[in-house]
């Protein structure tokens, strides 16, 4: 339901062309806005509205709006029960959505007086009174928008202060030229549902009486095509006769603009009403464009396909084409020439170099590395050095020079050290030689030497 | 739609700055009509010497009075193929269409839905998922649905490109008069199989299509038109559960072994 207006606030300020379609969908989810009309309530409303026309009434009283209610009800549900109180709801539903007011003022103190609102005369009038462009209407109403134009142009060009701007250019534009301009919007939105309607009752006619059609067919396209061609003449004359006003409009309000105007309020609507009338004229163009691809099509529709079939029997007798086997056992044939091939200059590759093996230094460079010493060496002047103390036993010279060695290099030494020591020196010749143990593990025949070197 | 030039010379004609893309259009089966105004109107001042310059490659350059010309080959020097039965299809029910007053009022567009439900108003839903899944022995209806659906966009895909009708945005398509030609065989007063006879003795009909009729058409007809839709895959390959589905839609004459028994 309609809650209060969302623009009430900024109407003034913003411009209807300068409102960010954001905003303004925020501000209509915010509101939760909607329309719920049922029949009952657009004859209702219709019923106010062309009452309000007729006996000049400018507002209802509720005995008023309780009648109406019942003549529509009778109109359209006359089995009806209860109509006071469906009409009490009838009010509340269209007050609540803001298609009725309230007027007066006086509150409790007695009954109301009720008006349509603007939304609700938009409503009617889209329904009953949407009049469609015509010449006449054009004419007069582009005549009087050049008028209010140029008597705008030549205020302007008096105008010396700001409220004088305000008064005699602004508001004139913002609310008379606009309005005027609306009024040819409206009038060319009516013209397209005339449009709409008239490709209807073409399709209509035809699939009435095919044949018999054609010359009211054809009659409904030229009458159409000669308004359209009409309006469109009218609307680039009027709309080039409008901008040139409007450029000059635009020179002085912008000549004048010395810091006046700090807004640039007056140059953006003489602006916004540029806009307008080019949108008037691009409708012009893009309506001719489209009713002469239409009028085309069907002038062709009515050369090759009714004239050339009368009795439209084609239609039936494709039909049985399509489900007979014939139908589908046949092809068309279509060309299918091989495309041309476009032959691409081709670079042969370069031959690749032969297979190598990388080279490589195969010798590397001696190292110098100190000679290590004769480990035998080592050891024969480690013996004769244990010879020099007076170790005599081999036993204790085992021990001595296996001490500092790994368990498994033991046995292998304590060899080597018999060997060596036989070399240098003779172990003395007795009849038992025992066996002593070097360690836990090793034990060995013992040998006495002599102290004196025997070489 | 003439120019008010006559181009009688076919050096003149090959040098119009319109040759090159006309010639190959129509040496790629697509038909030129009033909508292709350029075009068209190059064609009517050139006529007698183009009719003159195809027939050495073996092709008649066919003018009908609907208001569109085509390449017809008579032998085999450039090349010719056949609508495939889902085309076909496609075709008659869009010339139906195109006949039908209904789509005076919006002049000559009409939807996918349209096609599809024109197709399965004339022929019956039965009748086309027959007609379009031919091999099929059981259909399981949702797949030979969607089956239809997958070839029937096929068909308009390629009836776009060879000019019967032009693919608008979204799901709408415009009509050309090109459709007629689906119609040749019952626009006489003869019977249409003598009609479809003589129409096979001119060539351009031939009998007993492919069901599947020019597998390779993709590429040839992907280089013609950038503006067109990527080429899709094969139907089959977006059916999915094409084969041997469990779900029988109609069950086989009792005394038909079915397709498990033959296994």
């Amino acid at each position: 339901m309609i809650g209060s207006h969302p623009f009430q606030d900024r109407q003034r300020s913003v411009t209807a062309s300068e409102r960010d379609p954001k905003q303004v969908l925020a501000l209509l989810a915010e509101q939760k806005l909607s329309l719920e009309l049922s029949t009952l309530d657009l004859c209702f409303m219709t019923l106010l509205a062309l009452k309000a026309e007729q006996l000049n009434l400018s507002a209802f009283g509720e005995e008023q709006l309780g009648d109406a209610f019942e003549q529509v009800c009778l109109a359209l549900e006359p089995e009806t029960e209860n109509v006071k109180a469906r009409a009490t709801h009838a009010l509340r539903r269209l007050r609540d959505q803001r298609l009725l007011a309230r007027v007066d003022g006086a509150g409790v103190r007695r009954a109301g007086e009720y008006a349509l609102t603007r939304l609700a005369t938009g409503i009617v009038d889209f329904y009953v009174h949407s009049e469609p462009l015509t010449r006449e209407s054009l004419t007069l109403l582009s005549r009087t928008l050049m008028l209010s134009l140029a008597e705008i142009l030549s205020a302007a060009r008096e105008a010396r202060d700001p409220e004088t701007w305000q008064a005699r250019v602004i508001a004139p534009l913002r609310i008379t030229v606009s309005d005027l301009v609306r009024g040819i919007e409206a009038r060319q939105r009516g013209l397209d549902l005339e449009q709409e309607d008239f490709q209807r009752r073409i399709s209509q006619l035809l699939s009435a009486d095919w044949f018999g059609s054609i010359e009211q067919c054809q009659e409904l396209l030229e009458s159409t095509a000669s308004t359209l061609r009409e309006l469109n003449e009218v609307l680039l004359r009027s709309s080039h006769e409008l901008q040139a006003l409007l450029q000059d409009l635009l020179g002085v309000v912008t000549a004048d603009d010395a810091g006046t105007d700090p807004d640039n309020e007056r140059e953006r609507a003489v602006l916004h009403v540029v806009e307008q009338v080019d949108r008037i004229g691009a409708w012009g163009q893009s309506r001719q464009q489209a009713w002469t691809e239409y009028y085309e099509y069907v002038h062709r529709y009515l050369q090759d396909v009714v004239r050339f079939d009368p009795a439209r029997a084609l239609t039936e007798r494709l039909k049985k084409l399509l489900l007979a086997r014939e139908g589908r056992a046949s092809s068309l044939t279509l060309a299918r020439a091989p495309a041309l091939g476009g032959l691409r200059e081709v670079k042969p590759p370069e031959n690749p170099p032969p297979v190598r093996r990388p080279k490589r230094e195969t010798e590397a460079e001696p190292e110098d590395r100190p000679v290590a010493p004769d480990p035998d060496q080592l050891m024969t002047e480690r013996l004769e050095a244990l010879l020099a103390e007076g170790v005599t036993e081999l036993s204790e010279r085992t021990q001595r020079m296996t001490e500092g060695l790994p368990e498994s290099e033991r046995f292998v030494a304590a060899g080597r050290i018999a060997k060596l020591l036989a070399r240098i020196t003779r172990p003395l010749a007795r009849g038992e030689r025992p066996w002593v143990a070097v360690d836990q593990n090793l034990a060995i025949e013992q040998w006495q030497v002599p102290e004196k070197r025997s070489v | 739609m003439e120019t008010g030039r006559v181009i009688d010379d076919l050096g003149a004609a090959v040098m119009d700055e319109s040759f090159p893309e006309v010639d190959l259009a129509l040496r790629r089966g697509r038909h030129i009509d009033r909508d292709d105004a350029t075009w068209y109107a190059f064609l009517l001042d050139a006529q007698a010497v183009l009719e003159t310059f195809y027939r050495r490659f073996g092709c008649e350059l066919v003018h009908k009075s609907d208001g569109y010309f085509y390449l017809l080959p008579v032998t085999d020097q450039l090349g010719k193929r056949q609508l495939s039965v889902p085309e076909m299809l496609v075709g008659q029910a869009l010339a139906l269409l195109y006949l039908d007053p209904r789509t005076v009022q919006s002049g000559g567009v009409v939807t996918r839905d349209d096609v599809l439900a024109h197709l399965a108003g004339v022929m019956g839903t039965d009748g086309l998922m027959r007609a379009l899944n031919p091999k099929k022995r059981r259909l399981d209806e949702r797949v030979a649905q969607e089956t239809v659906r997958a070839r029937v966009a096929e068909g308009l895909r390629k009836l776009a490109s060879s000019g019967f009708i032009e693919l608008l945005e979204g799901d709408s398509l415009r009509l050309r008069s090109a459709l007629m030609r689906f119609a040749e065989p019952v626009r006489g007063s003869e019977a249409p199989a003598e009609a479809l006879a003589k129409l096979v003795a001119k060539g351009e009909v031939m009998l007993e299509p492919e069901f599947d009729a020019d597998p390779d058409a993709d590429q040839d007809f992907a280089s013609e038109s950038p503006d067109a839709p990527a080429p899709e895959s094969a139907p089959e390959a977006r059916v999915p559960f094409d084969d041997h589905d469990d779900l029988p839609w109609d069950e086989p004459d009792p005394g038909t072994p079915t397709d498990e028994e033959h296994e």
